[in-house]
């Protein structure tokens, strides 16, 4: 009897084994398909961000050029081109600073309001990037968000301020990858040029200008105010 | 004889879809120039994500768009066109309440009991002399195994139902 208990024992010990193998080749397995299923960009699977329609840019009191110096992307993304990771991921074809350079110049370019260079410009922009591409949403949509931080800065005086601006947009999920990728293309496009508008037609920029534009033909009667008033007292005196 | 009345009461159901048709096109086009929707601002104690009220900006300009009633949905702190201001409305709002709910509470009881719950004050005001035209108060409710955001959509949806609803009482009652 006793020897029959040590056989059975023997055949559960070696039934457990298998089980924990087979348990550790499924981790393995596992773990490697997680490694191959890492999305990697392909012309199928990348999208090109571009404005649709340009931005007008609000008038000015005066006609003045704008100069687009840097885009530096502080999202701190590792990632920076990848959209989406899910259903084999969707990727942009170029960084998002790069699409932003490129929109917000050509936005500027069509209003004529882009100086042919640094030195002729009467503001120098230089924009911050936070965010660019999908946000949480949901589970129901796709919330698309761009959001961005510009610095003004007038060369002349050397003051600057700084103008944020953002841009959303929702827009249906989709089963089929075609209809996912255009509505992540269309949800992008429109938060860009969202953002691009809040920050071209936006008051925080409209404000700032005005308290940074100081023309040469206004920096002279200004000066000469200031004494006239002085005098003014002295004579009621 | 019946041919004739069934001819004459389809002649007249014509008549009378084509008398409604400009009716209908007049209600879809647009009634203000812009809209403008402000980030919802947070009453003391409301645990939510600032990433929630993006979302629900977001939801509420997408809402807006839909519902067709204005020739543009603008951007928080955009400019407006003097000439424009009359016919362009504000939409702000403080989001006052809101309980993440009890997902035990939902398996158990069911009925809706252990819902998220959130509370928002809206005001609706007519841009060129912050006029207040409707200032409703919305109560969307969810289940706890869904996402906050849901409720932010759903709450959108239901202030645009107000507005769409206070703009058509007060057109009615021109």
């Amino acid at each position: 009897m006793a020897q029959r208990g040590i056989t059975e024992a023997k055949m559960v010990s070696h039934r457990t084994a298998r089980v924990q193998a087979g348990v550790l080749l499924a981790c393995g397995l596992m773990a490697l398909n997680v490694r191959a299923n890492d999305p990697k960009p392909t012309p199928d699977n990348t999208i090109h961000v571009e404005l649709s329609e340009l931005v007008k840019p609000q008038s000015f009191a005066r006609a003045l050029k704008f100069w687009v110096a840097d885009v530096t992307d502080r999202s701190g993304n590792a990632q920076p081109m990848l959209v989406l990771k899910a259903r084999n991921g969707i990727f942009l074809d170029r960084t998002p600073a790069e699409i932003t350079k490129e929109g917000l110049t050509n936005c500027l370019k069509s209003a004529d309001m882009l100086a042919v260079d640094r030195d002729s410009a009467d503001f120098i922009l230089t924009v911050y990037l936070f965010r660019f591409g999908l946000r949480d949403s949901s589970g129901m949509d796709y919330f698309g968000k761009v959001e961005l931080a510009v610095m003004v800065k007038n060369p002349k005086t050397g003051k600057s301020q700084q103008v944020a601006a953002a841009g959303t947009s929702i827009a249906n999920v989709a089963l089929r990858k075609k209809n996912l990728q255009k509505n992540v293309l269309e949800n992008i496009n429109t938060a860009f040029g969202d953002a691009l508008r809040n920050l071209l037609r936006g008051e925080k920029l409209r404000d700032a200008v005005t308290a940074l534009d100081v023309p040469a033909a206004d920096k002279t009667p200004a000066a000469r105010t200031a004494p006239a008033a002085a005098e003014t007292p002295a004579v009621q005196e | 004889m019946t041919m004739r009345l069934i001819r004459t009461a389809m002649a007249v159901a014509v008549a009378v879809l084509a008398a409604a048709l400009p009716a209908l096109a007049k209600d879809s086009e647009a009634q203000f120039k812009s809209v403008e929707a402000k980030h919802f601002t947070k009453a003391e104690g409301v645990e939510l994500s600032p990433e929630f009220a993006d979302y629900l900006y977001a939801e509420l300009r997408a809402e807006l768009t839909k519902a067709k009633l204005f020739g543009q949905v603008i951007g928080e702190g955009e400019v407006v066109d003097a000439a424009d201001a009359p016919a362009s409305i504000i939409i702000d709002g403080n989001i006052t309440e809101y309980k993440k709910g009890n997902a035990v509470k939902d398996a158990l009881v069911g009925f809706t009991a252990g819902w998220r719950s959130l509370k928002v004050d809206t005001t609706i005001k007519r841009r060129s002399d912050q006029s207040v035209i409707v200032s409703p108060q919305i109560h969307v409710r969810a289940s706890p195994r869904w996402k906050d955001k849901v409720l932010a959509k759903e709450a959108a949806h239901q202030i645009v139902k107000e507005l769409k609803q206070a703009l058509k009482d007060k057109g009615a009652s021109k």
